[in-house]
């Protein structure tokens, strides 16, 4: 270990080895380990004013992690259903939006990356970089203009004739999974794109040359060459949408929540930021544990899909 | 053959829907922001205006909020630039067996919710400064700096995948040759890592800045008392939305767009200089031959005159005419309400008759359209979305009402806060 260092420092030269070591070691200490940590011991602490930081008030406890299962203590015995339920619909929501995201990019993928000739492709990836540098909030707002009761969608509807009169795109959370589809497809498609792009386009003439349907070609070839892409894209979308905030808090119907707005309001609303920590940490451990099974399901493992 | 061509069409026409799907809600947005209606819509159109552009710049509160941005975001390009470069390159040199674990903890916070991030800044900063015995107006507690901290520590994630997409083509030859050849280390890491890394950091350096500007899921934690132009966007966005709103958009879209032509530009140029390179040193080349400097590229030439012919053209249509234009819409709508007005009191009298006759039938339809009328005034449809008029419709919709009363004013902000799902379960049992 010591000669490691030493080694270290004889290969970087000191003042780089300095900057290095400084460098990364605020990086994984400052910011990224411990924070995590002081969050998670948070959490497990009885929700106090800064004042009795560490005085015996400030004790270890599970409260805020069972307040999550089973509301406050005098409502002891049933489930809390509405923290619940906004949980496992954010999951869904997030499952499905996730699913929505590769049904469309996986064909645009291919077709960008196999079909599509030269400049113009080129300049149809280029194009797809312009939304994602649009403010998320800016999205959303687009989207709030045009599926709002004198949007354009239900001006067009009505014109058509297939609705009457407007119909509440945003009530019926239609606004929200279209935005969120929206915010992070690009997240999917270039990866899909990456993976797609780097197969060889004699593999898919030769399996076209033997005989196999279009369908059994992706299947067979295009799908599994590309996995590491999708499964990376899915997982990103996934864990962005699990735990984006903008989106939901702009388009989200009146009754329909997201679960880092009840995190949100632990801490800004209900002044209780212990039992914000204790959200955020269960918002994290369920989406990592999910996308790990997931993988786990798939058989993709975690080195070959960062490439 | 049919069925061939069938599906080229079928593969075409989901492409350009696709591209309809990313790029229409911009396209409408963009629109909106030349509308002279208050609420920002495609139709009905009023006028062609450039006002709200205006009224953007006259935004005090966004003003700010873009100094603190742009504040924030050099403060992220200084931090995450060096910190992804030293991850880079500590991770070329790391053992094999702790190259996974590294490499997973450092592309974690790109995958940790932004949420999550912030929170953890904050409670972490915060009891730094408690046991430093710092005050609450020191440093820890500043917005800005727990702004920055949070925004870098996933940026950097970032930034050190580009430095070690960019490191996996350097020949460490080169470095050693340097060594060699007499160069200190400090001396080989500025004259041969460094420039080799340049274009690196110039994209690195983009890339960091622009995650910072449109970030909030972080900062809308770690920025506590301060705001940036997306929080500001954000209340702004959910209590009531106008066209200035889209003018932004517009702005942001423009720049967006200059910007990717540019790095089109550049990476032309690079490709081309590397190629020529090449022929020097096969020997076809005497010499390089200086390139033009990047703003005598016919490109760049044609796209700027481009925009700036596009934004003079659309400021000065924006601006003349605008009034006469609002005055005859504001004409056209009052001569419409009043003509509704008459209808409603010739319909009346109709029903009047009607009812002396004896055959009752009041026209829904009409009567609707009428309280609408009379509730907003002269404003006709205009605000009937807007964020009060749906806290009223909520009102009478059952369960929320006593959540609204409840909170009073703050209209929706405070439903879901825990005290009031308490009082719901409490409710419940």
């Amino acid at each position: 270990m010591v000669s490691y260092w030493k080694n270290f420092f004889l290969k970087n030269g000191t003042a780089v080895a300095l900057f290095l070591i400084i460098s990364v070691g605020v990086w994984l200490f400052m910011m990224i380990i411990l924070p995590q940590l002081f969050m998670l011991d948070f959490s497990i602490r009885a929700n106090v004013p800064p004042p009795k930081f560490g005085t015996e008030e400030h004790y270890y406890t599970l409260e805020h992690y069972k307040y999550m299962l089973f509301g406050s203590a005098q409502a002891s015995g049933t489930f809390n259903i509405i923290d619940l339920t906004v949980f496992f619909r954010t999951i869904a929501a997030a499952i499905f939006v996730t699913l929505i995201d590769l049904a469309l990019c996986y064909p645009i993928a291919y077709y960008l990356a196999h079909v599509a000739i030269g400049g113009w492709s080129r300049l149809m990836v280029l194009s797809l970089i312009v939304p994602f540098w649009v403010n998320e909030i800016l999205r959303a707002f687009a989207f709030k203009i045009i599926f709002g009761s004198t949007g354009v969608i239900n001006n067009v509807l009505i014109a058509v004739g297939v609705l009457d009169s407007p119909y509440d795109f945003i009530r019926n959370d239609i606004a929200l999974w279209a935005g969120l589809s929206y915010a992070f497809i690009l997240l999917m498609i270039f990866p899909i794109y990456n993976a797609v792009e780097s197969l060889d386009k004699n593999q898919i003439e030769a399996a076209r040359d033997l005989g196999s349907s279009w369908l059994r070609i992706h299947w067979r070839i295009v799908v599994p060459h590309a996995k590491p892409g999708i499964s990376s894209g899915c997982t990103m979308v996934f864990m962005l949408t699990a735990g984006a905030l903008a989106a939901p808090q702009i388009l989200g119907g009146p009754s329909s929540l997201w679960f880092t707005q009840i995190i949100y309001q632990g801490f800004n609303q209900a002044g209780n930021w212990a039992r914000g920590s204790a959200y955020a940490i269960i918002l994290l451990i369920s989406c990592i544990v999910l996308v790990l099974v997931i993988m786990k399901i798939f058989k993709v493992r975690f080195g070959e899909m960062m490439k | 053959m049919i069925a061939e061509r069938l599906q080229k069409y079928l593969v075409i026409g989901f492409v350009v829907l696709f591209f309809v799907y990313l790029f229409g809600p911009l396209i409408v947005m963009g629109i909106t922001a030349f509308n002279t209606s208050a609420f920002p819509r495609m139709s009905p159109w009023d006028c062609f205006t450039a006002e709200w552009f205006d009224v953007l710049m006259q935004d005090a509160r966004l003003m700010t909020g873009l100094r603190n941005s742009v504040f924030i975001g050099l403060g992220v390009v200084a931090l995450a630039v060096p910190i992804g470069l030293a991850g880079a390159l500590v991770l070329m040199q790391a053992r094999p067996r702790i190259r996974p674990w590294y490499y997973t903890i450092t592309i974690a916070p790109i995958l940790v919710p932004g949420v999550v991030l912030g929170i953890s800044t904050l409670l972490f900063w915060d009891r730094v400064g408690l046991l430093l015995g710092m005050g609450v107006d020191s440093i820890f507690y500043n917005g800005v700096f727990l702004t920055i901290v949070g925004q870098a520590t996933f940026i950097s994630a970032y930034t050190m995948l580009i430095f070690i997409a960019r490191l996996q083509r350097f020949d460490p030859v080169l470095e050693e040759a340097a060594l060699d050849l007499g160069a200190s280390h400090v001396q080989a890491f500025r004259k041969v890592l460094l420039p080799f890394l340049k274009p690196a950091i110039g994209s690195a350096a983009v890339l960091a800045f622009l995650a910072s500007f449109e970030n909030y899921n972080t900062t809308i934690f770690t920025i506590v008392q301060s705001s940036t132009l997306t929080t500001v966007l954000a209340s702004k966005v959910r209590y009531g939305i106008d066209p200035s709103i889209s003018a932004l958009a517009v702005t942001i879209v423009i720049i967006t767009l200059v910007g990717a032509v540019m790095y089109e530009i550049s990476q032309r140029r690079q490709a081309r200089k590397e190629k020529a390179q090449q022929a020097v040193a096969r020997g076809e080349l005497k010499s390089m031959t200086k390139q033009r400097s990047f703003f005598a590229e016919p490109a760049f030439i044609m796209s700027a005159l481009i925009v700036f012919a596009g934004l003079g053209i659309v400021y000065f249509a924006g601006t003349i005419g605008v009034d006469e234009c609002k005055a005859i819409v504001k004409a056209e709508k009052q001569a419409q309400i009043k003509l509704r007005v008459e209808r409603r009191q010739q319909k009346a009298m109709f029903e009047r008759t009607a009812e002396q006759i004896g055959a009752e039938q009041p026209d829904q339809e009409d009567v609707q359209d009428e309280e609408k009328v009379k509730a907003k005034g002269t404003e006709g449809y205009e605000g009937i979305f807007a964020p009060q008029n749906l806290q009223e419709q909520a009102g009478d919709s059952g369960v929320e009402e006593e959540k609204v009363k409840a909170k009073g004013t703050e209209g929706y902000e405070g439903i879901f806060a825990p005290e009031n799902l308490q009082d719901q379960s409490g409710s419940n049992q």
